[in-house]
Parts: structure tokens; sequence; C-alpha cells
């Protein structure tokens, strides 16, 4: 019975989840007007036309080559971000050092820093560097922990392991980033995962970044090429291929998410001491 | 972990392991950090548009911050809509959460469908969806008749106007849940177990347990919906863009606006630097007082 | 300790010293003079819009190529969000296009010293100045600068469901008068004669620009940013807002973003489905409205008169412009491309009319020979051209200025503000607005 209701609760709560990306899908095969004025997700005829639009995208690419530019981007991002962001935490959570609480209150000041105060000299910074309309200026920042919010997250979860641990690993003749690697990783697997789940959204939907630093189409990523026929200075576009190109960028994301999930819910404690 | 001066790590012994641990951050700051952050400040002191040879007016920014009512008033827009929004997509969030910990069958499929709505972000999509939903005629309108409830004005009124973004912020809630859920799976189990022998009952192992166990990253998590939400520039940017009335009109597009539709760069590095201090006294208070809490 | 900190700071320093913080000042003196000659080198073009513009340029770029294989032309091209947001910051950054398509109001919120582009007039050899009126070169001149080329003229017109009028068996309104008795009559059939807005197109504040230009004769802002409107023009202007809206002319503010969002006129489900009769559009880009509707449903009106049949105070503007990097190395190469670009009639043939009607004399006859120009776009801007429009003063279109005149009309239609308080103070913030940046 208690089953029952939860699962009662599940679906319904999907269904107000889901029902507007279903619209969604509807609209991606509907024409401009009916886009507008229609309130039933199903289309007056069903017509893939959009995505064959979506496909083909723009400036002579597919939309596979933005796709691969944007994965170009990413999975740096990703390796970069975890690697440096758990050391940093790590020498946060577990070492007492000189400067501490001004570092600590550094990680703060990164974050609340709106970007449009900074983008204009680290514009010029990477243009004195010479790598403008290259992806360094968009991966490179991850290698130094530039994340404030993952280092913050990654703390909080190094707080809940066990001081013995540290103490076992050194009684083995571990040293400290052996200790990282063999003992805390698996402990703090789910953060590790959130935050290359996050990152990957993240990245994947972040339009000013690139918009400013890439000029090149062929170096595009999928946020970019989604917005280059969109004109409303001109003469209009059509909504139905913007759509289909949302969610044909959507099925990376959420796959991604479906198979990091399973990661959330696998032996976390389990996997603590077996280093 | 704040408990330093008594804790001595067994690991390595040197006072300056730590420091070599953070020294990526650290150069990261330097690099990324550092030199813009005292460039904006340099430019907040002068009268800098574009193409016109800057000058220098001292702290004439900041003055005129203060008397501009346009700075008042769209700040007290982001404090009502912090206020709205981050208790309420802290609890929905650690709700959820807690459901979605739960050992079902096809728990998964739950978790990445609660999580979709996420993944959409600020894409374009939702400027024509929220309309859809949103608008007279919408679907939220529709079902409140249904209901017998009468039609809101959700965009023409600057309260349920305010609301529209504060519903796809919650309902955008993924990332948090995700935090939350990463904390409650760390629970070991046999502490709810203990409990149930004890006879501890579902809410009191909650408190009991559930609460103590997930207080750091609950904050944690807490400050984080608080920072993002001082700067929240997309959703409003894309759903009501400041109207109507600018009720809507949050200090992040303020500062946009200024920066690139008023090409005033001077001032709006000014604004940005009243921002990043407010949101740093703030966070400050709100951590200073957490340790007090947990001392005691 | 002590030290150590020290010499973070002077590291720091050296780095802050390194950059230049304001490098547009230094960037006047690296101007590169013409040689004369062209050489083989790699121009940049940039340009923002939509798919159809986007094909059309990239085919006229390889046609480019097969005439002049030494210059490579490197595209950059996006949509239009954010797109001002990146030249501002590639212009601050010095690492703008050699080429660049610009907005009219960016020659004042990026070159107000007609220095921040370069000077066209140096490069006679390569551009036809006779191709083109006097007046259109004049919009392009700052400070004696030719800045920017005129790619092509548009004006704000009326355009008409012609299905909803013949229904309801109206014409087409010709004076004001008759477009506000056309409210009251439009009201029984519960649809409006026509709609304007405050947002991202704000036609509103511009038809009452209008009004108020042919009423008094005077410029609401002049080409130099001196503003010609006094207190009590702002109060004609408001009031004229005022009575549209009491008259169900136009549907209220509020009526507006309850039923569209954030959302243009053309998305509206009001003007899809026919329950609003008109709109006012630039000439260029009414494309969009067109394309919802029917086929031939939308017409184009007249421009409204007073009882006396004068038109005077409507408005023109370059929609669109072509300028050179004030920073580019090969001045002669970009000036020969945009030459290209303006009055080369293969390549017009390609462009056809992606960037508007051309302003360039000779490929405006060239396509009216070739029966290129056609449909309403093309009869409402003959129409304008007829009656002497004004120019619109690239101040008009700053959007400081458009931000203060909307709030103006939002105050008014919500009623938080009578039309003389509402006056008063847009008197003011325009004024002091107008003499802070000038």
């Amino acid at each position: 019975m208690r089953k029952f209701l939860i699962y009662t609760f599940l679906a319904i709560s999907s269904i107000i989840m889901i029902y507007p990306l279903l619209w969604l899908f509807g609209a991606s095969m509907k024409s401009n007007s009916e886009i507008f004025t229609s309130i039933w997700f199903i289309p007056e005829k069903i017509d893939f036309s959009a995505y064959i639009n979506a496909w083909k995208s723009a400036g002579g690419y597919t939309i596979l080559h933005f796709l691969k530019n944007t994965l170009l981007i990413i999975i740096p991002k990703i390796l970069f971000a975890v690697i440096s962001s758990s050391v940093t935490a790590y020498g946060f959570a577990r070492f007492d050092f000189p400067f501490r609480k001004t570092a600590f209150a550094l990680l703060f000041a990164v974050m609340l820093m709106p970007q449009i105060a900074t983008m204009l000299p680290t514009y010029i910074m990477w243009r004195e560097i010479g790598v403008l309309d290259t992806y360094i200026p968009l991966t490179l920042p991850s290698l130094f922990a530039c994340e404030g919010v993952f280092v913050f997250i990654l703390i909080q979860f190094f707080g809940g392991i066990p001081k013995e641990l540290d103490e076992a690993a050194a009684i083995d003749g571990c040293g400290a980033l052996k200790t990282l690697f063999y003992i805390h990783a698996p402990c703090i697997r789910p953060a590790i995962i959130s935050i290359a789940v996050f990152t990957f959204l993240w990245t994947m939907n972040d339009f000013m970044t690139p918009l400013i630093y890439i000029s090149s189409v062929e170096k595009y990523p999928l946020s970019l090429a989604l917005r280059m026929s969109m004109d409303s200075t001109g003469q209009g576009y059509e909504q139905n291929k913007i759509i289909a190109m949302s969610i044909l960028g959507l099925i990376p994301s959420i796959s991604v998410f479906g198979l990091a999930q399973k990661q959330f819910t696998s032996g976390i404690t389990t996997g603590g001491v077996s280093g | 972990m704040r408990k330093k001066t008594t804790y001595r790590n067994p690991v390595s012994t040197s006072k300056y392991t730590g420091l070599l641990l953070i020294s990526p951050f650290l150069i990261g700051v330097a690099a990324f950090f550092i030199y813009p952050f005292i460039s904006s400040f340099i430019m907040s002191l002068y009268n800098y548009r574009m193409n016109i040879t800057p000058d220098f007016i001292g702290i004439d920014n900041y003055k005129n911050i203060l008397s501009d009512k346009a700075v008042t008033e769209s700040f007290c827009v982001t404090l009502k809509y912090i206020f709205t929004l981050v208790p309420l997509k802290m609890i929905f969030s650690l709700c959820v959460a807690l459901i979605l910990n739960i050992e079902l069958k096809y728990m998964g499929v739950f978790r990445t469908i609660y999580y979709i709505p996420s993944t959409l972000g600020s894409n374009i999509a939702i400027i024509i969806l929220w309309r859809y939903l949103f608008t007279t005629d919408g679907l939220v309108n529709q079902v409140l008749g249904i209901t017998g409830l009468p039609a809101v004005s959700w965009y023409g009124e600057p309260v349920p106007a305010l609301w529209t973004i504060v519903l796809l912020r919650v309902w955008e809630f993924g990332s948090c849940m995700v935090i939350f859920l990463a904390a409650l799976r760390d629970i070991p189990k046999e502490q709810y177990e203990a409990a149930k022998v004890d006879g501890c009952g579902k809410v009191r192992a909650f408190f009991r347990i559930t609460l103590p166990a997930i207080k750091n990253v609950f904050i944690m998590n807490f400050i984080i919906q608080l920072i993002t939400a001082f700067q929240e520039f997309n959703a409003p940017f894309l759903i009501t863009g400041g109207n109507p009335l600018k009720k809507t009109y949050t200090f992040a597009m303020l500062i946009y606006d200024e920066a690139f539709a008023y090409n005033n760069f001077g001032y709006a590095n000014a604004l940005s630097w009243i921002l990043f201090t407010v949101t740093f006294i703030v966070i400050s208070i709100i951590l200073i007082l957490w340790n007090r809490l947990k001392k005691d | 300790m002590n030290k150590s900190k020290n010499i973070i700071l002077k590291l720091l320093l050296i780095n802050l010293t390194a950059f230049t913080v304001f490098s547009s000042c230094d960037k006047k003196n690296s101007i590169t003079e013409p040689d004369g000659k062209l050489d083989k080198c790699t121009l940049r073009f940039s340009w923002w819009g939509g798919d159809d513009r986007h094909e059309a340029t990239l085919s006229a770029i390889k046609l480019w190529n097969e005439k002049h294989p030494d210059i490579e032309i490197k595209a950059e091209y996006g949509g239009w969000d954010g797109w001002t947001q990146k030249i501002n910051t590639q212009m601050a950054g010095d690492n703008e296009a050699d080429v660049m398509q610009i907005n009219y109001d960016w020659l004042i919120s990026m070159s107000s010293d007609g220095k921040g582009f370069y000077d066209l007039n140096k490069l006679s050899d390569y551009i036809d100045f006779s191709e083109y009126d006097d007046e259109i070169l004049s919009f392009g001149t700052r400070n004696n600068h030719l800045n920017a080329i005129t790619v092509s003229m548009s004006g704000r017109g009326f355009f008409y469901n012609s299905d909803l009028y013949e229904e309801l068996n109206f014409t087409y309104p010709t004076n004001w008068d008759e477009l506000i008795n056309l409210g009251k009559a439009f009201e029984k059939h519960d649809v409006y004669p026509i709609d304007l807005d405050i947002q991202s197109g704000g036609t509103a504040w511009y038809l009452c620009v209008v009004y108020v230009q042919q009423k008094t004769a005077k410029t609401f802002i002049d080409m130099n940013g001196n503003l010609g409107f006094d207190k009590e023009d702002f109060k004609t202007a408001l009031d004229f807002y005022s009575e549209l809206e009491e008259n169900k002319v136009i549907r209220t503010i509020k009526d507006r973003i309850d039923s569209d969002g954030a959302d243009a006129l053309y998305q509206s489900p009001a003007f899809i489905d026919g329950k609003i009769g008109g709109v006012l559009e630039w000439g260029s880009s009414v494309g969009k409205y067109e394309a919802v509707l029917d086929e031939n449903v939308l017409e184009a009106g007249e421009f409204l008169s007073d009882e006396n049949g004068n038109k005077a105070g409507w408005m023109i503007k370059p929609s669109l412009m072509y300028a050179i990097s004030a920073d580019t190395k090969y001045p002669d190469e970009a000036a020969e491309f945009l030459n290209f670009l303006m009055s080369d009639e293969e390549c017009a043939k390609i462009l056809g009319t992606t960037r508007g009607i051309p302003a360039n004399n000779k490929i405006y006859s060239y396509m009216e020979e070739n029966d290129m120009l056609s449909g309403i776009s093309y009869i409402s801007t003959e129409k304008l051209n007829e009656i002497m429009p004004v120019t619109v003063s690239p101040y008009m279109d700053l959007q400081q200025i458009k931000d203060y005149c909307n709030t103006a009309l939002e105050n008014v239609s919500y009623g938080k503000a009578s039309t003389s308080q509402a006056a008063e103070q847009l008197y003011t913030s325009i004024s002091e607005y107008l003499e802070k940046i000038k």
C-alpha cells in the first residue's frame, strides 16, 4: 500500500515535470503560427521536417559537427574540474596551513563577482596570450579549480569522511595524494559524479562565454549554433527548427544524467576502506 | 573542518602540504580573478564608455548609485525574489530527494525524469514554453478554470510575474536535489535500523538522524542557492524582460543593461562591486552564525 | 611571511600593467594607412542575421573568392541574441573583424568621436561614393569621419490584415482621426484595428513621436543629439497614447503582456488569429508578420496625415550599415570587399533583399530593372520616400532613451502617473542623459 502511494505520487509529479517537454516535442512539428496559438501538444499533422532542418543545422555543418565541438569543450573541462576541485577541496578540508582563512574567503569571492565585471579584462588577457577563437579560454580555467561551487561542495563531503581513515592511511605509509586518490575518492564518488554532471550540463547550456570567445562558425558549440538563425531584428525564423535543435541537444544531457544517476545509488559507504 | 587548531593531519605533518594542494587554485585565482577584479575596480572609478577616452571620476559612480532609483528598485526585486525562491526550492528539493532516496524499483527512471527540467537550463525553448503555460489562455489558467479558481493575470501584474520566474527555477530544482540526494545516500542504513529498534518514528528519525547528518550539505546548498539567486539574470531576461513596471527587473539585469545596452561600463562595474560586497557580507554573516551554532 | 606577501603583490602589479585596462585609448595611434595596392591576405567579415542572410552572404563570399583568389574572407556570423555584446567586447579588446555589419546606434555607442571605425573617406579609390546620395553618406558621418556606409534604408509604416478589414467592411485609415474612430467601431467585434508595443520594438513611442512631429513640425532629437521636444510636446505624445488606449485602438499594456508575455507582436496569438488588424513595422523586416498570416493577406497601408493631408513627421533610418575596423591591417582590401558587397551586380543578384532594399543607387536601378524588388516591403518604402520622411536620429535609437520613453508609457498605461507627471519626468531624464553622453 505504501509502495502504491509512492508510485502514484511519483507518476503524477513526473507528468508535471515532463508535460512541458512533451509539449515542446509536439511544438517541434508545428508551424510558427500553430506554435503560438494552439494549447494541445499534439500537432495538426505529424511532420518531422523540422528535425531534418535541425539536423542540417546551419552554415553548411550538421548538428553532429556542433555536438562534437561541444564535447571537445566539455570533456577536458570535466577532467580538469574533477581533478583540480578534489585536490583543492582536500587541501582545504584536511590540512591546516598559513593564510587558510584568506584562501577560503577567496573561494567565495570567486563565486560572487558578476561575470560581466570580469569579462572584459579576462577577454583582454586571453587576447594578450593569443588564444582567442580557441577552446583554451573556455576549458583552461577549470584546471585551476575556478568553479568555487565545486570546491565548496566537495569540502562538505570530505567533512563526512571519518578522520580515522586518514590515520589508517598514514600507518599504511600513504602520502597526501595517495590518500586522496585511493582512500577518499571512493567515498566522495557521488559528489565527484555530481560535479562531472553539472559541468556537462552547464557547459552544454552556456551561451555567453563561447559567444564572446569563439568567432569561427566551424568552432561553434551547439549552444551558439542553436541561435545562429535567430534574428529578431530581421525577417523572423522557424521556431520549430530551433525547438527541434534544442530537443536534439537535450538528448546527450538526459542520457548522461540517466547513466550517472546509477552512481549516486550504488554502494557509497561500502567503497570506503578498501583502498 | 574548522576545528583546525586541534586537528593535525596524520598523513602529512608539514604545514605547507595544504598550501601545496590548493596551489592550483591559488594560481588560478591570481591569473583569472585578481587581475580582472582589480581592473574592474579601476574601471568603476572611471566614466568609461566604449570609444570615449575614459575620464577618471573617483567615487562618483558609487555616489550616483546611492541616488539612482533604478538601483534601489531592482535591488528590492532581487531581495523579494530571493526570499520567495530560496526557501521554496530548498524545501521542495529536500522533500523530493527524501522520496527518491527510498529503495524501490524504477527509482532511477524517476530520478532522471525529475532532473529533465534542469537540463533545459536557460535554453531558448523556455521562452516559448513559459509563454504557453502562463499567458491569459495558457495551460495554467485553463487548469485553474477547471478547478473553479479564477484566472490569474500572470505577466501583467507585478507579483504573479515574479512568481512565473520563481516557478521556473523551482521546476528546475534538479541540481539542488542531486546534492541532497548524494548526501542522503551517505547516511549509513544501520543508523535508521538502530533508531527503528529504539521505537523511533519516521518523523523523529528524520529530525534525529537525517537532518544532523546532512546539516553541512544543507547549509552549503543554501549558500549556493543564495549566490545563484543574487545573480539571477537569465530567467527574467527570457521570460518577462523585467516587466511589468520593472517589477521583475533584477539587479543583475540592471548591471547587464548598464554595460551593454546603455554603454556605461564604469557604472556597470561599480554596480558589480556593490553586488559583490553585499553578497560577501551576507554570506560571511551566515557562515559566522553557522559556526557559532555548531560550537554551542 | 610579510616579505613573500610583498612579492606576490608586486607580481600582481606587474601582471596588471602588462595588460592595458583601457586598451581603446591607445588604438588611434595605430591606424594603418591605405597603401594603394591589394595584397594577399585574409579578411574577417562579421554579420548577424537569419538563415536567408547567412546563406546568401556565404554564396556572395564564394563569388568574391572566384574574383579575388588572393584575398580570403573569413566569415563570422550568428544570430542577433548577444551580438551587440560580442562586438562591444571585441571592440574594447581591439579584436573586431575587418569588415562589419553594424547597427545605426552603434555609431554613437562605439564611435562617438568618429574614431571608433575607419574613416572611409581615405578609401575613395576603392569605394565609389558617387553611387550614393549625399544624404545617405551623411548618416554614416561622425565628426567629419565617414564611419559607415548605409546598406539599406527603412522606415516604419502600417501594414494591415486585409481579411479582417474586408470582413468588417472598413477601409484602411488615412489620418489620425480615422484611426482613432476605428477603435470604437472594431470594439463591437472584439478586435483591434492595430496594435503597438513598448518592448523590443517600441512602436508605441515611435508613433507618438511621428504624431507630435507632424503636429508641431519639431524634431524629437536632432542628428547631433539636441532635444527638440519640450515638456508640452512630451505631454501631447503621452496624451495621444492614452487616447489610443482609451478608444480601444490598441490593447492596454497589461492586456498585451498578459496574453503575449515578453514576445513580439508577430508571435502573438491575437495577431496570428486575425484579432489585430494592423501593425507598425519596419519595411525591411515586415516579412515575419507576413509569414504567420495566409499569403498576401498583409497589405501596406497609408502614412497617416492630419486633417489637411499633411504627411510630415514620418521617419526613415539606415536599417543596416557596413563599417571597417579602425584597427584593420588591410584597409585597401577591406574597402574593395565592402565595395563588392555594395555595388557589384552579380553580388547583388545573390544577396537580393536579405539586407533590405539597397541604398546604393546603381544597384537599386539594377534590381528595379530586373524585377527583383516587389512585395509590401517595397511598396511601403516607395510610399514613404514620396512623403519626404525625416531621418531618425541615432540618439533616438539608443536603448537608454527607448527605455525612458517606454517606462513613461507604461506608467501612464498602468495609471501610475498622469500624463503631465510622466512627461515632466521623461523630459528631465532624457535631457540629463543627452547632456551626459554628448
